[in-house]
């Protein structure tokens, strides 16, 4: 979880880069070795920044707007009610397929765990918190199986990046009745920092894990179009009723095509322009001198 | 040399004892209002105040507040968020203010819920007071409102700082208005920790200490000019009113009486301003 925190970029400064930079569209498809790479601009102060923000949404999540709380300001920061209410979330989403991310799945848990139901009254905001967990959850058991060894040497980057997504999607396919509900929750105005966090990290970490180790500004580009891919997808999944979904998979693979593709486009379209520029620059050349020519 | 070092421990214990801040709020005198009066007057001399004031209470509430109050009340139930099959227990609410709205809040939860019924009926809302007339206006005011035979209400009349009600019993606890006239607030914070779950939480509204300067000039002038006028107005007796606002300023700051629930053992123990400070929502999880 620290790992992935520090590898964690996404400001305003890169998306603006991406916007201007979005010619150099380049996988770096000879990559193998998981090393962790650096986003650019990586400076101890950048770095320090970002956790302190992240630290800060942290906090946000717990605290209401006005309450401030005690027992953390008198340094008992591990504190069991966290650990409770880690356990009450736990508990809460096998409920979540029968009664939906709510209070009502919340409430059930906690009469599982033995816990009296008003700590849900403790949660500041109660659904996005369980769907928060969950996505929480999901990341955490997706680095198990990657850091356990998930059998990625044989594929392709293109292959890599659309096995770990699937492995991602399907860890969602047990409450997709209920994921579109969880979807609009992390949509509200309150959780979007949350969710967009969170959803940053896990593609953060599908990249590292497929082998990236670029550095360069394409570091930003590369994320959000991987970022645009798994949303898609995820979408898409939540109307699939073929069996295992396996359109959602066909899917997903032919939106890593067309990303693939795009960049060979995007490179072909510079070579062209490079061709045109220079056949542009001989010819205005050729006319320069002839123009010079004649006045002589 | 024994019988040195034995005096030599009492001294110790006996000086430590004064120095601890605990024996300092448990020393014989006690504040009602701004008058110093013994600890054991105390309990008596609010029992009057309420027991003559329980006839216009709410009109009184109303009045003062500017129908805030209600507003108020509503904001510490929805912190609460009650739930079907909760044992509930309101202490120092004996018109049922804060009992009515945790009722009908559970109603609204289980209507939503399609198999919350028979948790429903398990719901039990504990209404404790020490003033039997503040029982009575509660009680007669379920009547009115069609509930005087609802089995989920139970009036007690009971101290707040020695509960009849035995340990770990109860989900929720809330206190509004009431933990500003009890004799010893340590005692209370430590009978609401004793009796609830894991899990279980506590609440308190409660007058407080407002701070922004010229809303604090404002509030002021309210409360020590407006107020018992009012109440002698209104009710006929100055002096209750003026021990209201009285007692309002003697009570503990936001900050210190946070750090109070704290110590009683509760964990993440926050505080919502409302209106800028004239009243306090002061929130603790039993773990």
């Amino acid at each position: 979880m620290l790992r992935s925190a520090t590898r964690v970029a996404f400001n305003p400064v890169g998306i603006r880069l991406l916007a201007s930079q979005c010619s150099f569209l380049r996988f770096s498809s000879d990559a193998h070795s998981p090393t962790p790479p650096l986003p650019p601009h990586q400076d101890p102060s950048h770095q320090q920044q970002q956790e302190s923000s992240a630290s800060a949404a942290g906090e946000h999540k717990e605290e209401e707007s006005s309450g401030k709380t005690h027992s953390e300001r008198r340094g008992r920061v591990q504190s069991d009610y966290q650990t409770e209410q880690l356990r009450v979330l736990q508990a809460a989403l096998p409920h979540v397929v029968k009664l939906g991310w709510s209070e009502r799945a919340l409430i059930s848990g906690a009469r599982d765990v033995g816990v009296s139901p008003s700590i849900v009254g403790t949660f500041a905001r109660k659904e996005a918190a369980l769907v928060e967990y969950f996505m929480d959850d999901c990341l955490q058991r997706l680095i198990d199986i990657i850091d356990s060894g998930v059998d990625l040497s044989n594929l392709i980057l293109s292959g890599r990046l659309a096995k770990l997504i699937q492995i991602r999607l399907e860890m969602q396919a047990p409450y997709i009745s209920k994921w579109p509900q969880a979807l609009s929750i992390q949509a509200q105005p309150m959780n979007i920092p949350t969710s967009f966090k969170q959803r940053a990290l896990l593609i953060d970490e599908i990249w590292h894990a497929s082998g990236d180790q670029s550095t360069d500004i394409d570091w930003y580009v590369k994320r959000t179009v991987l970022g645009g891919i798994y949303s898609t997808s995820e979408v898409y999944m939540v109307t699939d009723h073929s069996p295992e979904f396996r359109d959602t998979w066909s899917f997903l693979d032919r939106r890593i095509k067309d990303a693939f593709d795009l960049q060979k486009s995007v490179q072909e379209a510079t070579y062209l322009a490079e061709a045109v520029g220079a056949g542009m620059g001989t010819s205005l050349q050729g006319f320069m001198k002839r123009v010079f020519q004649g006045s002589s | 040399m024994a019988v040195w070092r034995g005096s030599t421990r009492n001294l110790m214990k006996k000086l430590s004892s004064m120095l601890t801040p605990a024996s300092l709020l448990h020393s014989h005198a006690t504040s009602f209002g701004f008058k110093e009066v013994p600890e054991e007057e105390k309990g008596r001399m609010v029992g009057n105040v309420f027991s003559s004031v329980a006839a216009n209470y709410d009109l009184m509430n109303d009045l003062m507040s500017v129908g805030l109050h209600r507003l108020w009340k509503d904001r510490l139930v929805s912190k609460l968020h009650p739930f079907p099959g909760m044992k509930h227990l309101d202490v120092a609410g004996g018109t049922g203010d804060i009992a009515f709205r945790v009722l009908e809040s559970v109603n609204n939860v289980s209507s939503r819920a399609l198999h919350g019924d028979e948790l429903q009926d398990e719901t039990q809302i504990y209404v404790c007071d020490i003033i039997p007339n503040m029982l009575s206006v509660g009680k007669k005011r379920a009547l009115e409102r069609g509930l005087g035979r609802n089995r989920t209400l139970l009036w007690v009349e009971g101290d707040a700082e020695a509960l009849s009600f035995g340990d770990c019993s109860m989900d929720g606890y809330t206190i509004a208005f009431g933990i500003r006239n009890v004799t010893h607030i340590e005692k209370a914070l430590a009978e609401a920790y004793r009796v609830l779950k894991r899990g279980g939480r506590f609440l308190c509204l409660e007058l407080s200490h407002v701070e922004l300067p010229v809303l604090k000039q404002l509030y002021d002038y309210y409360s020590f000019s407006v107020i018992p006028a009012m109440g002698e107005l209104v009710a006929s007796d100055r002096e209750s009113y003026q021990y209201l606002v009285e007692s309002i300023r003697r009570f503990p700051t936001q900050e210190t009486f946070a750090g109070m629930i704290s110590d009683a053992g509760f964990q993440k123990v926050e505080y919502e301003n409302l209106v800028g400070g004239v009243v306090a929502i002061h929130s603790g999880l039993k773990i």
